[in-house]
């Protein structure tokens, strides 16, 4: 069982960046219009900016305002898919026997978000790059736990997914539209506020259907609505959530 | 065949140069007018960095199909400023022409 207190959150998604809209999409969740639109994150510096991708951009915003200029946390940085833009504009290289572009190249690999989030503010401590199933989402809050479990007074925990480009039709279908989440958690057992969450993981052997949401988003719609409980299958596991 | 004054030639081709690093390396801030001639792209001028210096000389090489030489001295000359980067291409361009 994994026991969390959600201290603070931020998400982005779309036309959806503010609190009172995410209660909005709570309360009616559909699928959002997605134009390639970004967050401008005009509060870095142009020089810094320019090598961020549009989900760098998206997990920037999302983080930033909860980490203070002086506090170091640890970091986790879960994405299911990546940077599915860079990897296939490489992949058509490498098919055209162009030679590759070393940005790109090297801000395609997995931990490179996580990376930039350390240059970009300063942050020297423990960083994570995860990539899971449909439940990665969960399997984020699994390695935040371990971060706290290890002494770690607070968390940063983003999970980030690109609509990825056309070539993925078909194959990539838990991305209805872009979105980021950032979560900063503590321990349960602190008494401060926000909202405690139990987590526990069973066999599943049914045929519950895939929540029909991102993992993440259907978490904070929970959130939001003041749901006691929800459940999230995949193959054969069934992550259960509890308000405590 | 057109006759194009020289000193206009070399303008013109420091004008395309300084719009390929804009826009290769996403400076989007700046404008072909912000880039000077004679400053310094890297460290304390533009400020670009090392990955910038390897991404440049694949745009140069794929834009004016010449070929830079993985010779770090050398190359630390040639990319210390658009109007040393425009001779070089000048350079490669002839000798590749002759």
């Amino acid at each position: 069982m994994i026991a969390l207190r959600i201290e603070q959150w931020r998400a982005w998604a779309p036309g959806v960046a503010t609190e009172e809209a995410w209660l909005a999409w709570a309360q009616s969740p559909r699928v959002l219009a997605d134009q390639q639109e970004q967050p401008e994150c005009l509060s870095l510096p142009p020089m810094q900016r320019r090598r961020l991708s549009r989900l760098a951009r998206m997990t920037m915003e999302v983080a930033s305002p909860l980490c203070g200029d002086d506090e170091q946390l640890p970091f986790v940085f879960a994405s299911r898919h990546g940077e599915t833009t860079r990897t296939l504009d490489l992949l058509g290289d490498v098919a055209g026997e162009q030679p590759l572009s070393p940005t790109q190249f090297g801000l395609s690999v997995h931990n490179a978000i996580a990376g930039q989030w350390s240059l970009l503010r300063g942050q020297r401590g423990e960083s994570v790059a995860i990539a899971g199933e449909a439940d990665t989402f969960e399997h984020a809050m699994l390695e935040a736990s371990t971060l706290l479990a290890a002494g770690a007074p607070s968390v940063l925990a983003v999970i980030a997914e690109e609509v990825p480009p056309d070539a993925y039709d078909g194959w990539i279908t838990d991305v209805p539209f872009s979105y980021a989440v950032a979560l900063r958690l503590g321990c349960a057992d602190v008494a401060m506020p926000g909202s405690t969450w139990q987590l526990d993981l069973d066999r599943h052997d049914g045929d519950t259907p895939p929540c029909p949401w991102p993992h993440a988003l259907d978490f904070l719609r929970a959130m939001q609505t003041a749901a006691p409980s929800l459940q999230h299958a995949w193959k054969r596991r069934r992550w259960q959530w509890q308000r405590s | 065949m057109t006759t194009q004054d020289p000193v206009s030639a070399q303008a013109a081709l420091e004008q395309e140069i300084a719009q390929l690093i804009i826009d290769t390396l996403n400076l989007e801030h700046l404008t072909v007018a912000d880039v000077a001639v004679d400053q310094p792209l890297f460290g304390e001028g533009l400020g670009l960095d090392s990955v910038d210096a390897l991404e440049l000389a694949l745009a140069l090489q794929k834009h004016y199909a010449i070929r830079i030489e993985a010779d770090v001295k050398a190359s630390r000359k040639h990319f210390a400023t658009v109007a040393s980067l425009a001779a070089l291409v000048q350079e490669q361009r002839s000798a590749c022409g002759s």
